[in-house]
């Protein structure tokens, strides 16, 4: 009688604690490993922004991998200096942008140009109908500074805001936003006439396609 | 973690997209957006898969 009543009352309560007290049994993992591959993983991921980025800034494909394979490598060889948990698309566009910056500035040594190829490309866009041409929004962005392209293209199409442009362009916010507004108003001026046809109605967006890069060579040659 | 960089809790998303559209025409901002994410679509070229997994295996090896 006494026996059982005990038994009962001690049984569960022993039992309860012990079966319950570790439900979350941890698999072993190597955290440094596993700390590089997502360093790597994102770092692939965002490629195609990296790739995107390039392009908007140098206008030309294969210079920007190059500025992108360029980028890879610095962004691992410094990867100790990149905080986890910090933007680091912002962080892998700074360096882009240095790099094609550190590019800019090599490049101006050697304006030279003894192949003549600089002053061909000069005249692929005569004054007169610059505006004809410059209906490619791609075309048209190498036509600003190159430091009201990169604000443009940062936040309006790459989706940073505004103070994360300022990091990767180190300047204030009010300076990129001035920089946008003078990149607006010459977009606007060069592709003003498209810009009719497009308010005009909505649906004309996706038919009026950006052309290949490389459309419009046909009158030079 | 891709998707949460841009999204801190307490900062004024919001108030910076509606600043950013505010500040360029519908038309534009869109051609910007569809430029940048045609390029994004693209496959990204062999030679940045050969790379990264070059650095890979470093990582590895090291």
């Amino acid at each position: 009688m006494s026996g059982s009543s005990t038994s009962g009352a001690d049984g569960p309560g022993n039992d309860g604690p012990q079966s319950g007290s570790e439900p979350t049994t941890q698999p072993p993992r190597k955290p440094s490993m596993t700390g590089q591959d997502k360093f790597l993983d994102q770092v692939t991921a965002l490629l195609p922004a990296l790739r995107a980025f390039g392009r908007s800034l140098c206008g030309d494909p294969a210079r920007a991998d190059d500025l992108v394979q360029d980028t890879v490598l610095k962004a691992w060889t410094n990867r100790e200096q990149f905080q986890t948990g910090s933007n680091l698309k912002a962080w892998l566009f700074t360096i882009l942008r240095n790099c094609y910056y550190s590019e800019l500035r090599h490049r101006k040594f050697e304006i030279e140009d003894p192949d003549g190829i600089c002053a061909s490309q000069m005249a692929i866009a005569p004054d007169h109908d610059a505006k004809l041409h410059l209906r490619d929004l791609s075309r048209a962005l190498q036509e600003l500074p190159v430091d009201q392209r990169e604000a443009l293209v940062l936040v309006c199409a790459t989706g940073l805001s505004y103070e994360e442009a300022a990091d990767v362009c180190q300047v204030a916010v009010g300076t990129i936003k001035s920089r946008i507004a003078r990149a607006r108003d010459r977009l606007v001026e060069l592709l003003g006439e498209d810009a009719t046809q497009v308010t005009g109605s909505l649906a004309g967006v996706n038919s009026l396609s950006e052309p290949t890069v490389n459309e419009r060579r046909s009158g030079v040659s | 973690m891709i998707m949460s960089e841009q999204t801190k809790p307490g900062e004024p998303v919001e108030a910076t997209a509606a600043s950013a559209t505010e500040q360029v025409p519908d038309w534009l901002g869109n051609r910007l957006k569809r430029m940048f994410t045609d390029v994004m679509d693209e496959p990204v070229p062999d030679e940045f898969k050969d790379l990264l997994k070059q650095l890979e295996d470093k990582e590895r090896g090291a």
